[in-house]
C-alpha cells in the first residue's frame, strides 16, 4: 500500500509584519514552513503506515523557495519525496493547485490513501484535497478527527459543525485532516541527518502534460492588505486595581454594552 | 441562462445566501436561482425572491451526495456564479463542484462586489492578518458562512418551483451520525461573550468566567487550546478563524494572549474588553479596554461593579 501525504511550503504567518499606512503586507522577514495542518497529514501518514506497513511519501507543489521543504518532510519519517517545481505555483489558485497535484500523483504511479490537511495556513482555501479526489474520481472525507485501514477499506470519523459521524469508504480514497488528529513530531536531529540521504524526484509542470487552461488560475489576488482593526485601544493600569475596573466600567456604559 | 445560482443544505443559511444573491443580483442585472433538496426550503426559497428555484428530489442519507446532480444541473445552464451555503459539508461539495466544472472556489467570502466587469470576494488570510479581494473569472463557485448575510425576507411575489428527480450514487457509506450538543449557536447568538485562555491557573479558574458570565447574561467560550489541549470546554466552544466566530456586543477575555486567528474569530463584535498580566498580549492593540492585572483579582471586582 502506497500513502502520499500533500503539503504546501508556505510563509509563516508570525514573521510577516503590516505595512503602517500601506497596509501592504511586510514578508522580508517572514521564513517557509510546512504548513501547520499539513504537518499532520505527513505525521498521520507515518504513523497509519507503522500500523499497515504502507510505503509513505510526500508531495508537494511550489516555487524553488520550496525545495527547502523537502528534507524538513523527509525527516518527518516519509520515505521520498517528490515536488513539483515551477513559477507557476506563484499565483496558482485552488484549481491550479489541484490541477497539478492529481497529475503528478497520476504520473507517480499508484496512491492508495493520499492525506490533506483541511486547509493551508496561509490562504486557508480549504478545497485542494477534495478537489484532487473528484479529479482522480476517487471518494473523499473532509475534517476527519481519526481514521483506521481495515483491509481495503478506510473508516473515517469526521467531526463537523453541527455532528460527529462515522463513515466508511473503499481505497483509493482521499482524506483531509483536522488538526486535532494528532501532534506532529519534532525531528530528532538523527532523523534530519538521516533526511538527506532519502530519494527526493522532481517534476516541472511541463512534464504532466497538462493543456496550458488547466494552469491558468480562475481567481485572481486584487490585493493583499493588512486587516486592521479600528478599536479605541484604552488600556487601564491604574494603582489600584478598582480604579482600573471604575474606568472600565464607565466606559462600557458609556458604550450602551452593560 | 446564467443567473447566481444559490444552494444551502439547509434553510436558514440557504435564506442568507438568497440575501447575498439578491445584493448581486442588483448589480449584474440577472436573475437569481436557488437549489433545493426539500419541498419546504423550495417554497420558502421562492417565497423569499428566488426568481426560480429547482427542487432536486431525491432519498439520500447524506446530504453531500446532491453534489454529482447539482454539478449536471449547473453546467448547463452556465451560471455567472455560484454561491454555496459554508457550512463544512458545504465547503466539501463546494470543493467536488468545482473540480467537477474546471472553475474556481473562493471558501468563507465576507463580501461580495461587481468591478470592472467581474465580481470579487474579499475574504481573511494568513490566519486573520490580511484580507484579500480577488477577481472572479466566469462561473465561479463562493462559500458563506452563516451568520455573514441576513436572512432574505419571506412575502414575496413567489418564483417558479421546477420540481426535478434525480438519482444519487454514492461512495461513502455512512455508518452513524451524533449531533453535537450545540454550544456555538448560543455563542454565535450571545450580546455577551466571555472568552478564557490559557493565562488561566487552571480548570478552577472557570469558575470565575461562569460569575461574569452569569452577571452580564453572557456565554462562555475559549481560546482553540482551552479546547483542544486541555479540554476544559466543549471544540466547539472555542473562538477562532477555524472555530467560531462571534459577533457580540461586548466580548471581554480573561488571560488571552490575542493570536491573530482568535482575533480573526472576534473582529465583529461592537466592543472588545481584555484582561490579561502580559501588557505587551497582542490582545490589548485589538481591544477597545484593556486591564492590565491578575485576572484572580480584576474580574472579582469587575463582577461586584457591575449592576444588573
Amino acid at each position: 500500500m502506497n500513502i502520499i501525504a500533500c503539503y504546501k511550503w508556505v510563509l509563516d504567518e508570525q514573521d510577516i509584519k503590516i505595512t503602517t499606512g500601506s497596509l501592504a503586507l511586510d514578508t522580508s522577514r517572514a521564513k517557509g514552513k510546512i504548513s501547520e495542518y499539513d504537518k499532520n497529514a505527513i505525521e498521520e501518514a507515518v504513523l497509519q503506515a507503522a500500523k499497515s506497513g504502507a510505503e509513505v511519501s510526500t508531495l508537494t507543489f511550489g516555487t524553488g523557495k520550496a525545495k527547502a521543504s523537502l528534507k524538513d518532510a523527509l525527516s518527518r519519517g516519509p520515505e521520498k519525496a517528490y515536488w513539483v517545481n515551477d513559477e507557476k505555483a506563484s499565483t496558482a489558485d485552488g484549481y491550479v493547485t489541484a490541477n497539478v497535484l492529481a497529475a503528478a500523483i497520476r504520473k507517480i504511479g499508484s496512491a492508495d490513501l493520499l492525506l490533506f490537511g483541511e486547509g493551508s495556513s496561509d490562504v486557508y482555501g480549504q478545497q485542494v484535497g477534495p478537489r484532487v479526489a473528484a479529479l482522480l474520481e476517487v471518494p473523499a472525507i473532509t475534517f476527519v478527527s481519526k481514521f483506521e485501514i481495515q483491509g481495503d477499506k478506510v473508516v473515517a470519523t469526521r467531526t463537523l459543525g453541527d455532528s460527529i459521524e462515522q463513515v466508511a469508504v473503499k481505497l483509493p480514497a482521499v482524506l483531509t485532516l483536522l488538526p486535532e488528529i494528532n501532534k506532529p513530531r519534532i525531528p530528532s536531529l538523527k532523523q534530519v541527518i538521516g533526511a538527506a540521504k532519502k530519494p527526493m524526484q522532481e517534476f516541472k509542470v511541463a512534464d504532466l502534460d497538462l493543456p496550458a487552461a488547466a494552469v491558468e488560475p480562475k481567481t485572481k489576488v486584487k490585493s493583499l492588505l493588512g486587516f486592521v482593526m479600528k478599536r479605541k485601544n484604552q488600556i487601564y493600569k491604574l494603582d489600584t486595581v478598582e480604579a482600573s475596573v471604575q474606568a472600565l466600567v464607565a466606559g462600557l456604559a458609556k458604550d450602551g454594552v452593560l | 441562462m446564467a443567473g447566481i445560482w444559490i444552494y444551502a443544505e439547509e434553510q436558514s443559511l440557504a435564506k442568507q445566501l438568497l440575501t447575498a444573491g439578491k445584493e448581486l443580483a442588483q448589480k449584474i442585472n440577472e436573475p437569481v436561482v436557488a437549489i433545493a433538496i426539500q419541498s419546504d426550503m423550495a417554497s420558502a426559497l421562492a417565497g423569499a425572491g428566488a426568481d426560480k428555484v429547482f427542487h432536486l428530489q431525491a432519498k439520500t442519507d447524506w446530504v453531500e451526495n446532491y453534489e454529482k446532480p447539482i454539478a449536471a444541473l449547473l453546467q448547463k445552464e452556465e451560471p455567472s456564479v455560484v454561491l454555496i451555503g459554508g457550512s463544512l459539508r458545504g465547503k466539501a461539495l463546494a470543493a467536488a463542484l468545482a473540480a467537477d466544472m474546471q472553475t474556481g472556489l473562493v471558501n468563507s467570502a465576507l463580501t461580495l462586489s461587481y468591478s470592472d466587469g467581474a465580481i470579487e470576494t474579499s475574504r481573511i488570510m494568513y490566519g486573520g492578518l490580511a484580507v484579500c479581494t480577488e477577481v472572479l473569472s466566469q462561473g465561479c463557485v463562493v462559500t458563506i458562512e452563516s451568520h455573514v448575510f441576513e436572512e432574505a425576507q419571506t412575502g414575496q411575489a413567489p418564483g417558479e418551483i421546477a420540481a426535478m428527480e434525480v438519482s444519487l450514487e454514492s461512495k461513502v457509506e455512512l455508518i452513524r451520525v451524533d449531533p453535537i450538543v450545540h454550544q456555538g449557536e448560543d455563542l454565535q447568538a450571545a450580546s455577551t461573550v466571555i472568552c478564557v485562555g490559557r493565562g488561566l491557573n487552571g480548570q478552577e479558574d472557570m469558575k470565575l468566567a461562569e460569575s461574569l458570565a452569569q452577571k452580564t447574561h453572557g456565554v462562555v467560550g475559549c481560546t482553540r487550546s482551552i479546547a483542544e489541549d486541555y479540554h476544559w470546554l466543549p471544540t466547539e466552544a472555542y473562538i477562532g478563524l477555524s472555530g467560531q466566530k462571534v459577533k457580540p456586543d461586548l466580548y471581554i477575555s480573561m488571560g488571552v494572549s490575542g493570536q491573530v486567528q482568535h482575533v480573526a474569530g472576534i473582529r465583529d463584535a461592537k466592543i472588545i474588553v481584555a484582561i490579561d498580566t502580559n501588557e505587551n498580549a497582542p490582545i490589548f492593540s485589538a481591544a477597545d479596554y484593556g486591564i492590565v492585572g491578575d485576572l484572580h483579582e480584576v474580574v472579582p471586582a469587575l463582577i461586584a461593579s457591575i449592576v444588573k
